[in-house]
């Protein structure tokens, strides 16, 4: 073994695995006849040891327990921060879309009350004027009964039998009224007003009241 | 199976696996780096690495703390392109300001432990003056002692390419030593192309 073979190989022979036993007692024979590669083995020893120092001193050292509480709090940030707003839309969409059927209802139940009231309206009493058996079965009609009383004659109507005639209480204006030949203070004309209309068998309105 | 659960939300078991891998992560990268700023925000980083992407270590390519020990050595390789001569914080305190960062376990008295302070200090200032590559093989097979082959497949090289680079970084440290033993004053550090410098004056062996 030469100087610059030993150099390369003898000083780390001890570590080097893929040395060949031979190489490793080549390596020992020429720093026991090489003064030169004996005080350079010497030498590299001493820098070992101090090596081993080094090593020994950091040995023992690790990371501070800041790192680990930043990473902690990065790792909550990225998997819990996701997690809760995710949860807070779906709360915001349930919210919107409770929000959204509670409106849908109200205003379902605002539009049949809006047509019952127009199906209450003058402009259904002539479409009841019409075909009054479309509106006999109707909750708002009643079939005549024996309480006939306060019911005002329509100009030009002849008292006759009220068999088969019916009350319909109709919602109207109160110029409507000037329609069935009854007087109207014009003043109040636009006022709506509630009025029960004696309806004869033939369909026309016979008799007015108006309740107080 | 930790990376698994810690991918899922579990911070304990992220905790785990830090817990498991950051020291020697940390001594890597302060013993390449010799700087203990430098090594924290390494460690921290790769482990921010495996947070946001777990998926980028394979299993079937190798082990968890080989990948981890892979990135590591990217970031400080890195870290000393941009910065390759920092001063070596050997006097910077702990955490807690309760002691020294490098611990001697074995100093009787004050005396020894000085000197032996200033020793290791010499020692860590010819490794930390060794150009990057060298470094790497005398950290890894010298301070590390991990074998041979360890270090190459680390590095992923060939052996004979450590064994070529140990024997670059012994002589280089070895004449790096040789002159501060000589030296009445405390180590202080030079560029790296001093001491290859000094090792040419020396001239070649027989």
């Amino acid at each position: 073994m030469t100087c610059n073979e030993f150099e390369e190989l003898g000083l780390g022979a001890e570590r080097d695995a893929s040395l060949s036993d031979t190489q490793r007692a080549a390596a020992a024979a020429h720093a026991a006849s090489c003064s030169r590669c004996e005080a350079l083995r010497d030498s590299w020893e001493a820098t070992r040891l101090a090596l081993r120092s080094l090593a020994q001193a950091t040995g023992t050292l690790a990371a501070p327990t800041r790192v680990e509480m930043r990473l902690r709090q990065q790792f909550r940030t990225q998997y819990h921060t996701p997690r809760a707003r995710r949860m807070a839309l779906a709360a915001a969409w349930g919210l919107a879309a409770g929000a959204v059927l509670v409106g849908a209802v109200s205003w379902v139940r605002w539009h049949n009350h809006q047509q019952k009231n127009i199906a209450l309206t003058p402009n259904t009493l002539a479409s009841s004027q019409a075909s009054p058996d479309e509106n006999a079965g109707d909750a708002q009609t009643l079939v005549a009964d024996n309480e006939l009383s306060n019911f005002t004659l329509l100009p030009g109507v002849l008292p006759a039998e009220t068999d088969g005639s019916a009350i319909l209480i109709v919602r109207m204006q109160r110029g409507a009224l000037g329609a069935l030949g009854l007087p109207v203070n014009e003043d109040r004309a636009a006022e709506w007003i509630q009025v029960d209309l004696l309806v004869g068998s033939d369909g026309l309105p016979q008799a007015v009241r108006l309740p107080e | 199976m930790l990376l698994g659960r810690a991918g899922k939300g579990d911070e304990e078991a992220f905790t785990l696996l830090y817990r498991r891998h950051q020291a020697a992560l940390y001594r890597l990268a302060l013993r390449m780096s010799g700087n203990a700023w430098a090594a924290e925000e390494i460690v921290q980083d790769v482990f921010m690495t495996l947070m946001r992407d777990p998926k980028k270590y394979d299993p079937a390519r190798g082990t968890l703390g080989g990948f981890l020990y892979g990135v590591t050595r990217n970031r400080v390789l890195k870290h000393l392109e941009r910065s390759p001569h920092r001063e070596v914080p050997l006097e910077e305190k702990n955490e807690n300001g309760t002691g020294p960062g490098i611990v001697l376990v074995d100093a009787t008295t004050p005396a020894i432990q000085a000197e032996k302070r200033e020793r290791i200090e010499q020692v860590w200032a010819a490794v930390l003056d060794l150009p990057s590559e060298f470094r790497e093989a005398v950290v890894l097979c010298e301070l590390e002692e991990r074998s041979y082959e360890e270090a190459a497949q680390m590095i992923g090289c060939p052996i004979g390419t450590i064994r070529s680079r140990l024997h670059r970084g012994r002589a280089l440290l070895m004449a790096r030593l040789e002159i501060l033993r000589d030296s009445p004053r405390p180590c202080r550090r030079r560029p790296a192309w001093r001491s290859e410098a000094l090792l040419l004056d020396e001239g070649s062996g027989k």
